[in-house]
């Protein structure tokens, strides 16, 4: 596999993981998936409604894509990690996006309680991958801690609102010893270029697909953004200079 | 036997299992994911996992989500 996203071993060609919410209907939520061309997908964990059961999404997912259930909606670390042991041992991975978040107007993750979790996580066997704010040192802590991967928000979920924490991502992927997948905040796939351009590994994205117009073609035009962007990394982006420089020779005018 | 389920008080047969439940409420095994009294349960063992009269069980499954 050529330039494989590479997490806790495992390798994966797309380097675009997406999320199954808000889209109109399970049947667009499976068009999208294919047309992001994503091998592992988030979920949710929730309790059933004994009162409507309701379609189960796994039967509308592709196959061989692989699902990775997050902790949406757990403010501590101790309900992080009920929600995690709960979906091993009913068959889901023992891959867990990790998400604390007690702050529900800015959806902003609680660095402390998301280290306490992931300690006790990995001490479990699970392969963490946190949902954090981009602070370069608690990106430290948990790489100590045995994390996978360490995922910062690019702005507020769902908020479209761009790479806003730029300066801060780039310090992360520059001292980074496991992958950096930016999460959250992005709407446009000029935004998710703009994160592989500057070297982080992967995007997850949900909204700004899910919510689009055309969810289906919007998931089509981040998987080549993904790949625009991670193919402009490698190539090597030239650097930004204050004045001019011609591209023409500027000897043998002809005017001369 | 009653047990709680979700919160909600179920009727169920004599010396039910994990199983019966996820059958009596139409829930395949696959990604059913249960709870007893607050303890995980391994899917293996739903089969062999007896319900006591007033047991606390969380069912629940993956959903739409980021």
């Amino acid at each position: 596999m050529q330039d494989p996203l590479v997490i806790a071993g495992r390798e994966f060609r797309s380097r675009l993981i997406t999320g199954t919410g808000k889209y109109p209907s399970l049947e667009v939520m499976r068009g999208a998936v294919v047309a992001s061309r994503c091998e592992l997908v988030t979920v949710a964990v929730r309790r059933i409604n004994l009162d409507d059961v309701g379609e189960a999404i796994t039967d509308w997912l592709p196959e061989g894509v692989m699902l990775l259930p997050n902790t949406a909606g757990c403010r501590t670390a101790e309900e992080a990690v009920r929600v995690a042991r709960l979906a091993r041992a009913g068959g889901l991975p023992d891959w867990i996006k990790l998400e604390v978040i007690p702050d529900p107007r800015y959806l902003l993750p609680d660095g402390e309680e998301t280290l306490r979790a992931a300690v006790e996580l990995v001490g479990e066997g699970f392969t963490v991958l946190p949902y954090v704010f981009p602070d370069p040192v608690l990106q430290r802590k948990l790489e100590a801690a045995g994390c996978a991967t360490v995922m910062p928000l690019a702005a507020p979920i769902g908020s479209g609102r761009g790479l806003r924490l730029r300066h801060a991502i780039e310090i992360l992927v520059e001292q980074a010893e496991v992958p950096v997948i930016v999460d959250a905040g992005l709407g446009a796939p000029s935004q998710a270029a703009e994160c592989m351009e500057l070297g982080a590994d992967g995007v997850l994205v949900n909204t700004a697909i899910g919510l689009a117009g055309d969810p289906i073609a919007m998931a089509s035009a981040f998987a080549q953004a993904v790949e625009a962007g991670r193919a402009a990394y490698l190539a090597g982006i030239i650097e930004e200079s204050e004045t001019a420089r011609p591209s023409s020779p500027i000897t043998g005018l002809v005017t001369s | 036997m009653k047990v709680v389920c979700n919160g909600k008080e179920l009727e169920l047969g004599t010396r039910p299992t994990v199983s019966q439940l996820l059958d009596e409420l139409g829930l395949r095994a696959p990604y059913a994911l249960v709870e007893l009294n607050g303890e995980p349960v391994e899917r293996e063992r739903y089969a062999e996992t007896a319900l006591q009269e007033g047991d606390t069980v969380v069912v629940a499954r993956p959903v739409a989500g980021g």
